[in-house]
């Protein structure tokens, strides 16, 4: 499980080749994978799910059928063929796709949409070169395509030219403003040409529109200091931020920085510098509900907002708090895995039950011990008394003894 | 010329020392091999690095660092990630590796491109350089094209040097690319690690020197041959959190990640296995860590080892002739190549082969030939040799003989200097004889002029009386003079000259007397005269006078002569004779010339002298006699006795009344008176009236030096008688000898040398080879007389030759044979001369000078040395002119 997660954590870093990169203005049937928006589930989960691969075979062979349709019935129209190449794309074959585009634009030499898809399948093709060309004559044909820009700078980066990539960026950015993934890529660019400061601000600006890559290269900005005053509490917010939209490497950073937190053997400086970023972290999650303030240091911001009764927050709050080794809300996520939260939250949920299992893999004693309560009961889960006993080793005698007692008893 | 003299003795040098032809043929013999194997150059490297190819696949396995991990891809790894790795996956692994504890990380990529999108693109390219700065220093494999620009890499190469026999064995430790000294990626590595150690500090490998270093490889040299940890297991740990493992993998270790499968290279080991160049510099990094190094000599440390070689082989074959010199050739190449393996296996250095060997070759066969060639010319600067040699014998030879020439002439100013110290004691006690002497007589004339006082008074008396008498002293005086005049006429002597006068009234006093009477004078002063005067005066007039001349006596006849002989006693001794000594008996006999007399015979008349009775020769019983001993003789016995040639009791003994006669021309006042008597005497014997001399005449007889005396007078005079018809000898009638007029005192004085003894000697001389000693022996003589005689014999010849050397010397010599000893001789006696004479400045000092130091020259050679001086002193001396 853990080996399909990190892989498609991966495959998401790297960027989606096997789909169309996309302005966020574009009409369907383009999915800019580059940053995908965040599917509600995935919030408040330090790993993402991924989604039924079945389904959206399904899917894509249902669309190729629509449109090879349409095609025969019109086939000197251009956009069915558009439509053909893209549903062919989706399957997986790009040449056949890349046929049909340069039909498309047989078709219709002057449509710059056409030649913007070619140039991105000649990118998944790795033809840098063609698609350069492409791509120049799509924007010679529309100058205000947007997308077209940011597909050239992904060229130009490709072919080794920072300077044009970095124009080209900019240039997309200059056309459309609101381009999280413009402004991630171009922070990169700005990043590798050692401009720290200013690709800092984009790289914030991406985070915040919501690009988990941007969010993880912030977190790790504010980690070393580079760019931006250093502050371990914002690196693991922006590295939560990223990992609840699955960035794979956001979590492994916030368990190894748990592990650092918890682990016996790791120098107290050290360990202290950990367990301060997740207290100041957990400060700063009061700052995005502005309208409370602790009542006293054992009060979280999630259980406040469970207290509330914020459905729309509460329960994720406390998973982030949860995550962020909070024996507070860990202690009111192991009632609501108990207990549920009316027809908000189902008992024995999976994502609070996940929270458990890997904070409690991290060394959080109170994560073992609940998570030891349910094994040992079975509750939610099948009775696993070893693994109970297990996760008890590193606890105190006496609490170890009486939770043993009061398994034993059940 | 300089040049020709020192390439000369260079090349003499060089065909006498086999040390310097060894070296030369060595030196000859290693270019020669290195300029064959220029021309194959594959076989040379073969050869070259063939007991190290040989040792490297027959030894056993080096070890293998248990500090160097290399991180490689599998199967599984590539299946995951593809074959080319994105820089995201080892931007992780790099992180854990550093966070695991390595201490070197190294990575077998380049930063020259940018990670295209289907890899992460910019993404990726940002992650990886965030690693690099995390774990920073990290090795990277150098690129002169940069696409990514970080300071967290350090730039290595990957070049290896491969050989002309394409097989890769050393790896350029510093390389400099497009300008940049580029470090190689496994020494690099290990700077980093020993930098990283609490080691004792070293030299680090890398300072900038480009030296290649021979790589010691594990096994067969391939990437299997090393310990390695695939991608696979190091992800799996990673994504496990799983901490332990890898720190235990990579704590304190240097890592070598190879994102990049490696398979068959285009670089061929020595072992056979063709690898990428990254696994040399892996096998060198191993080397390094488990301190596996290899030493390989430098090029020129080869041709040092090369030429020490050859130079040794060529001397072997030089110094032992024939086969001795090849079995030492054979043992010295065994033993390079034995001494080659053993360092090889030993302490792993890499000594040259190739070269060595051909070179050895080369020189054994090059000896060979060379001994043959050199033989000629080696024979003729032997003989060269041996001549110089005998050169050198003769050279030393008459070094020899210079140096006995000056030891005699040191012996003989030895022997003047005891001379004059024996006579300088003589003449002291002489002084203090006449100081006692003197004295008494001063007693004795204060008392005799107390007499004479008296005397005067009595005759101031008898004068007063005698005025009243009218007669005076003067008067009286004359006629005592008149009186002595008139007795020497008598006598046969004519003078009126005061001192003569005087020393006849002496005479007369003294011929009463038995003592001994030694007349001294020029010849012709009248010697004879006196002497028959003194028997005249003597009671011995009666008796038989018997003059002698000692030099007209023949030497073998001496004592027959003297003392007489009895019959029988030698040849020819028909009857008894009696000698001049018996004949004089009871009168006088008259020894002239006896300072001409031989040493012995003084000795034998001394004995006469002494003892009044001699041996007649042949007789037993002694004759004795009563004679009265008048001699006279001409030199200067004094001086004599101090140079040796008169013995000096013969001296004393002859010495009783000594009479010195002067000469004519201190007599200036008898010249008419004498003139006139002898003129008598001619004009009574030619039987013709007596001619007289006019006024002219006169003067020049008495300015005129007269060496020959009265003797030389009567000649002159006989000639004008003879020569004029009137009566009166006009001042033309003498033709009289202008060396020896009025003020030319130093000719006149000359005697000449006595040319037949000194013929004698010089015979003898010549006889034995101008040998001094032998001829010392033979004549009788000390050497040193010997040694005088044949000196005043080279200044009589150097004076005769004009002062020609080689002629003197040949003229000494008559014999060429012995023309070089005597030229020695003479030349060192000449050069004393002058070094005896150089302080002088004037010819009278430096003539006395010389008389003192040669005391033994005979008087007659004075006469060349007095020359020499005058043609050595400057003419233009106008002091010495008028001395």
């Amino acid at each position: 499980m853990l080996r399909r997660l990190l892989l498609i954590a991966v495959f998401s870093l790297c960027g989606g080749a096997r789909s169309f990169a996309q302005a966020p203005d574009s009409p369907a049937p383009q999915v800019p994978l580059e940053s995908p928006p965040p599917p509600p589930e995935a919030l408040g989960e330090e790993h993402s799910s991924p989604a039924p691969a079945s389904l959206e075979q399904l899917d894509a062979v249902m669309a190729l059928g629509e449109s090879r349709g349409a095609v025969r019935l019109a086939p000197d129209d251009a956009g069915h063929r558009l439509q053909l190449a893209h549903a062919l794309y989706r399957i997986g074959d790009i040449d056949a796709a890349m046929e049909e585009c340069r039909l498309a634009i047989k078709l219709q030499p002057d449509d710059a949409k056409a030649h913007v898809q070619l140039g991105i399948l000649l990118i998944a093709k790795q033809d840098w070169r063609a698609a350069a060309s492409v791509l120049q004559e799509a924007i010679r044909l529309d100058p205000g395509m947007a997308d077209a820009h940011y597909s050239l700078g992904s060229v130009h980066y490709s072919l080794g030219h920072l300077k044009a990539a970095v124009q080209s960026y900019r240039q997309a950015l200059a056309l459309q403003p609101y381009f999280p993934d413009a402004r991630y890529r171009l922070a990169l660019l700005l990043k590798l040409s050692k401009r720290e400061g200013e690709a800092a601000q984009f790289m914030e600006e991406a985070a915040l529109g919501g690009v988990p890559q941007a969010q993880f290269f912030l977190g790790n900005a504010y980690k070393s200091g580079q760019g931006v005053e250093k502050d371990l509490g914002k690196a693991v917010f922006w590295w939560a931020k990223a990992a609840e939209y699955g960035n794979q490497p956001s979590a492994d950073l916030l368990g190894k920085l748990r592990r650092q937190a918890l682990a016996p053997d790791q120098p107290e400086r050290k360990r202290k510098e950990a367990y301060d970023a997740f207290v100041a972290y957990r400060r700063q999650l009061w700052e995005e509900f502005r309208e409370y303030s602790p009542a006293d240091d054992r009060e979280t911001i999630g259980t406040r907002l469970l207290n509330e009764h914020r459905t729309d927050a509460a329960v994720a709050t406390l998973l982030r708090e949860g995550y962020a080794l909070s024996e507070v809300a860990q202690s009111e996520l192991a009632r609501l895995y108990e207990t549920g939260w009316d027809n908000i939250l189902p008992r024995h949920e999976r994502k609070i039950l996940a929270c458990f299992e890997l904070t409690a893999a991290d060394g959080f004693l109170p994560a073992k011990r609940t998570l030891a309560r349910i094994y040992g009961k079975g509750i939610g889960v099948q009775q696993d008394l070893p693994r109970a006993k297990t996760l008890l080793k590193g606890l105190p005698k006496q609490e170890a003894n009486e939770l043993l007692a009061e398994i034993g008893s059940r | 010329m300089v040049i020709s003299m020192s390439w000369s003795r260079f090349w003499r040098l060089f065909i006498t020392n086999p040390l310097w032809q060894a070296l030369a043929m060595g030196l000859l013999a290693s270019l020669l091999a290195k300029g064959l194997w220029v021309a194959a150059p594959v076989t040379f490297a073969a050869f070259d690095w063939t007991f190290y190819d040989t040792w490297l696949r027959l030894r056993a396995p080096i070890a293998t660092s248990e500090l160097l991990v290399t991180v490689v891809r599998d199967p599984e790894s590539e299946e995951r990630f593809g074959p080319t790795l994105d820089r995201t996956v080892l931007a992780q692994v790099v992180t854990a590796v550093h966070e695991a504890g390595a201490v070197a990380i190294g990575i077998d990529h380049r930063l020259d491109h940018a990670s295209p999108a289907s890899l992460g693109g910019a993404a990726s390219d940002t992650l990886f350089l965030e690693a690099l700065q995390a774990a920073a220093p990290v090795v990277l494999v150098h690129d002169s094209e940069t696409a990514l620009q970080t300071g967290a890499a350090i730039q290595a190469h990957l070049q290896v040097s491969v050989q002309p026999d394409r097989v890769t064995r050393r790896i350029p430790i510093v390389s400099v690319i497009e300008g940049q000294e580029v470090p190689a990626f496994g020494a690099l590595l290990y700077d980093r690690y020993r930098r990283q150690q609490p080691l004792p500090p070293v030299q680090p490998l890398i300072s900038g020197r480009t030296s290649e270093e021979p790589f010691n490889p594990v096994g067969d040299g391939s990437l299997s041959a090393l310990p390695t940890t695939t991608l696979s297991v190091i992800w799996e740990a990673i994504h496990h959190h799983d901490r332990r493992q890898l720190e235990e993998r990579f704590s304190g270790k240097v890592v070598v990640i190879l994102p990049n499968h490696l398979g068959p290279g285009p670089w061929l080991l020595p072992t056979g296995q063709s690898v990428t160049s990254m696994v040399p510099h892996l096998h060198l990094l191993n080397g390094l860590l488990t301190g596996n190094r290899i030493g390989v000599a430098g090029p020129w440390s080869a041709f040092g080892l090369t030429l020490l070689l050859a130079s040794c082989i060529a001397w072997g074959l030089l110094r032992f002739e024939g086969s001795g010199g090849l079995v030492f050739a054979a043992t010295a190449l065994l033993g390079y190549l034995a001494i080659t393996a053993a360092v090889l296996w030993s302490v792993h250095f890499v000594l040259p082969l190739a070269l060595p060997v051909t070179a050895a070759g080369i020189v054994i066969i090059g000896t060979i030939a060379w001994t043959h060639l050199t033989a000629g010319p080696r024979m003729m600067l032997l003989e060269q040799d041996m001549l110089r040699v005998q050169q050198d014998a003769a050279a030393i030879r008459e070094a020899l003989t210079l140096r006995e020439n000056r030891a005699e002439a040191l012996e003989e100013d030895l022997e003047a200097a005891r001379a004059a110290v024996t006579q300088s004691a003589a003449q002291r006690e002489a002084l203090t004889r006449d100081t006692v002497l003197l004295q008494v007589q001063m007693t004795e004339a204060r008392a005799q002029e107390q007499a004479a006082r008296q005397q005067l008074e009595m005759v101031e008396r008898q004068l007063a009386d005698l005025r009243v008498a009218g007669s005076d002293s003067r008067t009286l005086v004359d006629t005592e003079l008149e009186r002595l005049r008139e007795e020497c006429r008598a006598l046969g002597i004519t003078t009126q000259h005061p001192l003569m006068l005087s020393m006849f009234r002496d005479l007369k006093k003294a011929a009463a007397s038995p003592l001994t009477v030694l007349l001294l004078g020029e010849p012709g002063t009248g010697k004879e005269l006196f002497a028959r005067a003194a028997h005249r005066l003597s009671p011995r007039t009666a008796q038989a006078f018997v003059a002698v001349n000692m030099a007209a006596i023949s030497p073998e006849l001496f004592e027959s002569e003297l003392f007489g002989h009895v019959k029988g006693s030698f040849t020819g001794a028909m009857a008894d004779r009696r000698g001049y000594f018996e004949l004089a008996n009871r009168g006088t006999i008259f020894l002239d010339e006896i300072g001409d007399l031989r040493l012995d015979h003084q000795s034998k008349l001394l004995r006469v002298l002494q003892e009044k009775s001699f041996y007649r020769v042949g007789a037993t019983a002694p004759t004795a006699v009563d004679v009265r001993i008048v001699a006279a003789t001409n030199r200067d016995l004094q001086r004599g006795v101090s140079e040796g040639w008169f013995r000096e009791d013969l001296y004393f003994r002859l010495k009783g009344f000594v009479f010195r006669l002067p000469p004519l021309r201190e007599r200036t006042g008898d010249m008419a008176a004498v003139a006139e008597s002898v003129l008598a005497d001619i004009a009574q014997r030619m039987g013709r009236p007596c001619p007289r001399l006019s006024n002219d005449a006169l003067r020049l007889l008495t300015a005129y030096q007269w060496p020959g005396n009265v003797r030389e007078l009567r000649n002159v005079l006989e000639r004008a008688v003879a020569l004029t018809d009137g009566s009166i000898l006009s001042r033309d009638a003498f033709s009289l000898d202008d060396t020896f007029g009025c003020g030319d005192t130093e000719r006149s004085v000359a005697s000449l040398p006595d040319a037949a003894g000194d013929r004698a000697v010089l015979e003898c001389l010549r006889r034995h080879g101008f040998d001094m000693q032998a001829t010392a022996n033979i004549l009788g003589w000390d050497r040193s007389t010997v040694t005088q005689r044949l000196k005043g014999l080279c200044f009589q010849a150097l004076i005769e030759s004009h002062g020609d050397l080689a002629k003197a010397a040949l003229a000494i010599a008559g014999d060429a044979s012995q023309v070089r000893t005597v030229e020695l001789k003479l030349n060192e006696y000449y050069h004393h001369l002058l070094h005896v004479i150089e302080p002088f400045r004037s010819v009278n000092e430096a003539v006395a000078e010389c008389k003192r130091r040669f005391k033994n020259l005979p008087e007659r050679h004075f006469v060349s040395v007095d020359l020499l001086i005058r043609q050595h002193l400057p003419s233009s001396d106008g002091v010495l002119e008028l001395e």
